[in-house]
């Protein structure tokens, strides 16, 4: 009982998770300003940034639905932290094993993203109006992706009957090679990480957050203080989540079986994945919304599309 | 106490200005050399979550209630750069019909950066002023 609640709050999801998140992000900012030629923040920026926003007056707009606008950043970080108590961590950690939390996963992706809306909806300012209408257009595209690629690694696990539970695809993959050597599944890589870039809003997705020039600072206008502190953990639980997400689907690779070597492993393999975001943050512009919209219904889609119908043929037997 | 101080977000705004401190401003953001988040800093798109405000211009009667405005939405304790002269002095477009600065007219300024346009050098010297300033006003806010 004791051990299930320090999974919980400490080890694998928890404060484990918020740390590694929080200095992941500041290292997304010294990398691409590195990429940039400019010097960049120390590595516990973001850090001093979220105990700042724990220190600052909470501003709280005349019209707006003050429970909802207070709240609505819980949802995402309490869906997040729910979620890596569930998700096993490769070689560290088995997760709280049931047979379908791949379809928990699916659910929860989509919660940080109504929490935006919830909140961005219920500050009654025209600008978050304006973002919440965009991030909900792109969130209707990039989970379809999300459950398609998912499908797809699910019916190729199970040889034509889906496998829902992450540790029987985890086991799959250290048994025989890992997918991310499979060239049926190039495809999927490619449109989960265009779905990273969509879910994370790196550009070339910047459309509703951080994107000064046109809608300020989208959804997060009105907040201040605790409720844009939590939603600035929420983001660094998720680049967490995505990369355990990525490294299960994709490359679970083990050292041995010491579970510390596999832990800076995994670091190792986070720090990898982070950087290779900042590079793509460094190098693209901004889409319009319209652009990014017919952008994600085609590429991603068709190209997980393309994996599913590869996966179909392999498990026919003709390919 | 003091670790708090090594975060500020910059706000900028623009009230009547020739746009060319802002483009001044625009060097110290994202183009290299001049870099203003080595100081920790980061621009936002909202002065509710800003901490030091960057006016470029002098105040003309079309921006003076949005300039009001922002400042009332800022969290306190604050932090007032003035960018340029217009801000200071109103420079060139001084005694016009249609400006209603200098900007200490409407809120105390902690810093003035003088210069038309001050160079990115002089813009982050100005930045790490107001940290200063910043930091003694959280003492005493308390």
């Amino acid at each position: 009982m004791s051990a299930e609640i320090i999974h919980f709050l400490i080890f694998p999801g928890g404060l484990f998770a918020l740390v590694l998140g929080i200095f992941m992000l500041s290292l997304e900012r010294i990398v691409v300003a590195r990429l940039q030629g400019r010097v960049g923040p120390p590595i516990y920026q973001n850090f001093i940034d979220v105990i700042k926003l724990f220190n600052k007056e909470i501003l709280v707009p005349k019209d707006s639905k003050e429970i909802v606008f207070m709240y609505a950043p819980v949802l995402g970080f309490a869906a997040l932290i729910a979620m890596l108590y569930f998700i096993p961590l490769p070689g560290v950690y088995e997760g709280a094993g049931n047979n379908s939390d791949l379809i928990i996963l699916i659910y929860v992706m989509a919660l940080p993203a109504i929490s935006h809306i919830l909140g961005g909806s219920a500050s009654s300012s025209p600008y978050a109006a304006i973002a919440v209408n965009r991030e909900l257009k792109l969130m209707l595209v990039y989970e379809v992706v999300f459950v398609i690629i998912a499908f797809s690694i699910a019916l190729y696990v199970g040889k034509g009957s889906a496998v829902l539970s992450l540790k029987d695809i985890m086991n799959y993959q250290l048994n025989n090679s890992p997918l991310i050597l499979d060239w049926k599944f190039w495809p999927a890589i490619v449109a989960f990480v265009i779905f990273v870039l969509a879910t994370m809003e790196f550009p070339p997705f910047q459309v509703a957050h951080h994107n000064d020039a046109d809608v300020m600072d989208g959804f997060l206008i009105e907040h201040s203080s605790i409720p844009l502190a939590i939603y600035e953990m929420t983001d660094a639980l998720k680049i967490v989540l995505l990369s355990i997400v990525f490294q299960i689907f994709f490359c679970p690779c083990v050292i041995g079986g010491d579970v510390v070597v596999n832990l800076l492993f995994f670091i190792a393999k986070t720090v990898i994945f982070v950087m290779f975001f900042s590079l793509l943050h460094a190098i693209f512009a901004s889409f319009r919304i319209d652009q990014a919209f017919k952008f994600l219904i085609i590429v991603p889609t068709t190209l997980s599309l393309i994996t599913l119908v590869l996966v179909i043929l392999s498990i026919k037997g003709l390919i | 106490m003091s670790i708090i101080t090594r975060s500020p977000f910059l706000f900028r705004i623009n009230t009547g200005s020739c746009n060319g401190c802002d483009v001044e401003l625009a060097t110290t953001a994202m183009i290299p050399r001049y870099d203003v988040e080595r100081l920790g800093c980061r621009y936002t798109g909202s002065p509710k979550h800003a901490d030091i405000l960057l006016v470029t211009g002098p105040i003309t009667a079309r921006s003076k209630p949005y300039l009001i405005e922002v400042l009332d939405e800022l969290p306190r304790p604050f932090v007032v750069v003035a960018i340029g002269t217009c801000p200071t002095s109103c420079g060139i477009f001084r005694d016009s019909y249609s400006i209603e600065g200098p900007l200490d007219k409407y809120v105390e300024v902690d810093v003035n950066v003088p210069g038309c346009p001050p160079r990115p050098q002089a813009i982050i010297d100005g930045v790490a002023k107001a940290l200063e300033i910043w930091k003694r006003k959280i003492r005493d806010f308390k």
